[in-house]
């Protein structure tokens, strides 16, 4: 069953599937180092990994449990300003911060999600979009603590074995790719375990799953607290990286790059947040005419996909969680 | 002090409530959060800023046009972007998150026809100030409590004394239902689109008569205030969009004057999650079990 | 199957796009200088304006024949729009290409700073025509500024209230930026003590982007001053004059360089008059430089009239010209090295840079009278 399980993945079968990861790997290492790319284009990669990871981190909320988030940048805030804060106050490494900027944003996560996991749908949409602005109006009048207005300055850059991480030594790239290629794994990982099936049993139907005996309640409130700590890592990377914090930074219209991604890319697809997150980060670097506009496409695409193709561009296979053992067909297919 | 303070505020609460009406309205239809309804308001704002400022219909006739326009608008919105997911019968939360593609498309085609900053509106009802004990009363001020009451009077009129009213409650009630009884479910909704967006519009104008400023990103924050006074009074019920307008006018008004100016908008979001942890059906609102 | 095609061809339409984003050709005789502001959002008044004056003025020196013997000067345009994200990336953006020398930019204080670590990692001359923040210039000997110290501005501010309004009591509004507070902080808790001819007596903070001053004005008034400084930009200060003289039309309302902008007159109506402000330029001064510079700012961008801002973002890029012109290169580092030298003579007085790249300037007063800004003649006070 394991076996077969692993076979139906991205690729077909395992030899190719592992030339296919060294190739991308080599490619990935080569491609900062090269002097093909400028540190513009290193840069907007980086941005691509990192919105590919906050993605993952929203679809497995809103793909894969059903749970819509439109202040997805309120843990993504609670994670930065919990790295930020801890090194200019402790003077701690970034490595160390960035873990407790998760663990934060986990906590915040669960704050929001066990007085609110009663509430469905449209409700729960706004009360997240609620959070995201209180978040911001914390960050803005607690200013003795977070510098109110005036953020954040001159963060210093994670350091590994000796070298700081910049733009310019690929360092962020590296980076970037290394933390989204472990949350990858680890929404795989969750996606494809019991807690996973539990999570898209709860977003098709969640009374039938509380029949089937999941604590729906409990599993909504995982999946919160685990999306949440992924975008608060994806904060702590992210101000780092800028170097520079201030209530602004995480607001509204980051939640809605976030959730057009997804809704782009897939619900429910772990490709499609990547494929999302390249598709609308880079375009307005591409068509620097379409820049102005890009707030509106936005918009567009939230519209149109819901109109043409809710699931998203690759979203909607659904049917893996379900594959019976071999020799026995399933009738959908 | 305190006086003054309850009077700005409920001047602010009245128009919230008549932001907050428009939430309710289609709510009540379609169990539907329209996420667009502050852009809509902005939207209402900047047509009648544009008619004022660039003929000489006056300020009256510009706000009249700006409600039609505005209702089209959303009426139009209803047409090509909702209307075929309710054919599809499409889950609760693409249609929200539709409004909120919709309000996104609003809000910055706004910026880029009017420009992004800040504009001047012409003050409404502008007959000087007087004092009435230690309250300072503005014209603007009596002018807008004025409109909005006799609004929201219309409004609870439309949808309890007339038949296109009796149709909406029908729809509410159960769609179906109302469709097999022979009423066009369709035009009901799209006439519920037009009378939000209608008092969006004359909210948007009498906000900008007030304190002589428009600006593209005006809705999103009034928008979320009134959707806070919606869900606080209980969403789909109109007297209790009025009251949960007024309680947060109110809220507002105190919190910037107490605690302070960076506060104020804190407080209606405040207030909204506290509601939906601990009275999702707000204060007027029947416990309705909803499944999206 | 049909999914991974999909997702193959979108990946390589974007790879494509990159490499045709990143062509650019090589060989270019200009000396590129790259603006960067707000040219959208609430501040794009500001970031227009400086993109107008260094296209004016680099229209002015190529027609004189260039710099370098006969080199143009071309004008890079980007925009930040006044956020420290965007900022940040327009910074990468301009450090990875060679071909630009120097960056006039940007905006704000807060912004700016974001940006300034790359100029200064890299090696990239930036001189903010805006940037107040004491902090700003020291982050690097690349960094500079051509606008004054918000210290000196704060100061002239409680000037004008003690020596043109007869200021007694002062209140003090601030809008809850990095700017805002940084200048009331100043402006109360050291410029005040020099001042014992009046008394602060309140301070209140706004949201930036509120159009609501009731309860604000409220608070205010109960303090009964006789004069507000606004730590705000135009479009708070516009709708602030129109709701406080509502109220009270006797009341004085300062404000700062920063709002000396056509939109404040345009938001505020007749009740911008008698709001007055201290500034580096004056639009209408008799001197024949400024005379020329407005005139033809005039003539290239349809009768607007430029501001204090937007002539520190011409002379900034003249200080680029003058200083490439000297150093005899258009190379970063010579031009850095070259900036510390110079003294240049422009439409906002005459300008040198300390060691940490700080300007030195004298202040006009202005005040809004019949929908027009004129000088405070300082000699009849």
């Amino acid at each position: 069953m394991k076996h077969n399980n692993a076979k139906k993945n991205l690729l077909d079968t395992k030899p190719k599937k592992i030339a296919a990861l060294v190739v991308m790997v080599a490619l990935v290492l080569y491609l900062p180092k090269s002097g093909l790319l400028s540190p513009y284009l290193v840069r907007i990669l980086t941005m691509i990994s990192l919105y590919s990871m906050l993605s993952l981190s929203l679809n497995l909320l809103t793909g894969f449990t059903g749970l819509v988030s439109i202040g997805h940048a309120g843990f993504c805030a609670v994670g930065g300003y919990t790295s930020a804060l801890m090194w200019q106050y402790l003077g701690l490494p970034w490595l160390v911060t960035a873990i407790c900027g998760m663990i934060m944003a986990g906590v915040v996560g669960l704050m929001l999600a066990a007085p609110t996991s009663r509430l469905s749908g449209s409700y729960l949409t706004i009360a997240t979009l609620g959070f995201g602005e209180i978040v911001k109006m914390i960050a803005l009048n607690w200013q003795s603590f977070t510098g109110g207005p005036l953020g954040v300055n001159h963060i210093e850059r994670p350091e590994f074995f000796g070298i700081t991480l910049t733009t310019f030594n690929g360092g962020f790239f590296y980076l970037s790719i290394i933390l989204t290629a472990l949350v990858t794994l680890f929404v795989y990982r969750i996606v494809n375990s019991k807690m996973g099936r539990a999570f898209m049993a709860i977003r098709d139907d969640s009374l039938a799953a509380t029949m089937m005996g999941v604590d729906v309640t409990a599993y909504k409130m995982k999946s919160f607290v685990i999306s949440a700590a992924i975008a608060g890592l994806g904060g702590a990377f992210y101000v780092h990286f800028v170097r520079f914090l201030d209530p602004n930074t995480f607001n509204f219209d980051i939640s809605i790059i976030i959730i057009s991604i997804v809704i782009l890319g897939g619900t429910g697809s772990i490709p499609g947040s990547f494929l999302g997150a390249a598709l609308l980060i880079s375009f307005p670097e591409i068509l620097r005419f379409a820049s102005e506009y890009r707030f509106i496409i936005y918009g567009l695409i939230l519209v149109l996909m819901m109109r043409f193709k809710p699931e998203g561009i690759l979203g909607g296979h659904s049917h893996r969680p379900f594959r019976l053992m071999k020799g026995v067909e399933s009738y959908g297919n | 002090m305190i006086l003054q303070q309850v009077f700005d505020g409920l001047t602010l609460g009245i128009v919230y409530a008549l932001i907050a009406v428009g939430y309710s309205l289609v709510f009540g239809v379609l169990r539907l959060v329209n996420f667009a309804h502050g852009a809509t308001y902005a939207f209402g704002a900047h047509i009648a800023m544009v008619v004022v400022v660039s003929t000489n219909f006056g300020l009256f006739w510009a706000i009249i046009i700006s409600v039609i326009m505005t209702g089209l608008m959303t009426m139009f919105m209803d047409r090509i972007a909702l209307r075929p997911l309710r054919a599809k019968k499409s889950k609760g939360i693409s249609a929200l998150i539709t409004t909120i593609g919709c309000s996104y498309i609003i809000q910055n085609a706004l910026m880029i026809v009017f420009g992004s900053r800040s504009k001047w509106f012409p003050k409404i009802f502008d007959y000087g100030n007087f004092q009435i004990g230690n309250v300072l009363v503005k014209s603007t001020q009596v002018g807008i409590i004025t409109v909005s009451v006799v609004l929201l009077l219309l409004l609870t009129f439309i949808v309890q004394k007339t038949k296109i009213g009796l149709a909406m409650r029908a729809v509410q009630q159960n769609a179906k239902a109302a469709s097999l009884m022979g009423i066009d479910v369709n035009r009901v909704i799209s006439f519920t689109f037009f009378l939000g967006g209608a008092s969006a519009a004359v909210a948007g104008s009498l906000i900008s008569g007030y304190y002589q400023i428009v600006n593209p990103q005006m809705g999103f924050i009034a928008g979320l205030k009134a959707f806070s006074a919606a869900v606080l009074g209980g969403i789909g019920i109109l007297h209790g969009a009025v009251f949960g307008g007024l309680v947060v006018g109110l809220a507002e008004s105190f919190a910037a004057f107490y605690i302070g100016g960076g506060y104020r908008d804190a407080v209606a979001f405040i207030i909204l999650i506290v509601v939906l942890i601990f009275r999702p059906n707000g204060l007027f609102g029947k416990k309705v079990i909803e499944k999206v | 199957m049909k999914k991974r095609i999909v997702l193959v061809a979108l990946l390589s339409l974007l790879i494509c796009g990159f490499a045709f984003a990143n062509g650019s050709s090589e060989t270019q005789k200009p000396v590129k200088i790259a603006v960067v502001g707000p040219l959208t959002g609430d501040f794009a008044e500001y970031g227009m304006g400086f993109k107008n004056a260094a296209v004016l003025r680099a229209k002015q020196i190529n027609e004189a024949g260039g710099v370098l013997g006969g080199r143009q000067i071309e004008i890079v345009d980007f925009d930040d729009k006044n956020s420290g994200e965007e900022a940040a990336s327009i910074a990468e953006r301009i450090a990875g290409n060679k071909d630009i020398v120097g960056v006039v930019g940007h905006f704000a204080s807060g912004v700016s700073m974001a940006a300034a670590p790359t100029y200064e990692e890299v090696g990239v001359p930036e001189i903010s025509p805006s940037a107040s923040h004491p902090d700003y210039s020291g982050m690097g000997k690349y960094i500079f500024r051509n606008n004054s110290l918000i210290d000196v501005e704060a100061n002239e501010t409680l000037n004008i209230a003690s020596k043109v309004f007869k200021a007694k009591r002062v209140a003090v509004l601030a809008v809850k930026t990095d700017w805002g507070v940084t200048t009331a902080d100043i402006l109360i808790n050291t410029l005040a003590k020099d001042h014992p001819e009046l008394e602060i007596v309140g301070y209140e903070e706004i949201l930036d982007g509120l159009t609501d001053f009731s309860s604000t004005i409220t608070k205010l008034r109960s303090y009964k001053p006789d004069t507000i400084i606004v730590c705000a930009m135009y479009n708070i200060l516009g709708p602030f004059a129109n709701q406080y003289k509502d109220i009270d039309s006797k009341i004085n309302l300062i404000g700062f360089s920063n709002a000396y902008s056509e939109q404040l007159i345009k938001l505020a109506q007749e009740d911008g008059n008698g709001i007055a402000l201290p500034a580096i330029f004056f639009h209408e001064s008799p001197e024949a430089k400024v005379r020329s510079f407005v005139d033809n700012y005039k003539k290239d961008y349809n009768g607007k009239i430029p501001s204090s801002l937007t002539a520190q973002a011409y002379d900034s890029l003249g200080m680029f010209a003058q200083a490439i012109e000297e150093a005899g290169s258009a190379d970063r580092k010579a031009i850095k090295e070259q900036l510390y030298k110079i003294e240049y003579d422009g439409v906002a007085g005459v300008t040198y840079f300390d060691e940490i790249g700080d300007a030195y300037k004298t202040f006009n007063w202005l005040m809004i009278e019949d929908g027009k800004f004129t000088l405070i003649d300082k000699s009849k006070l």
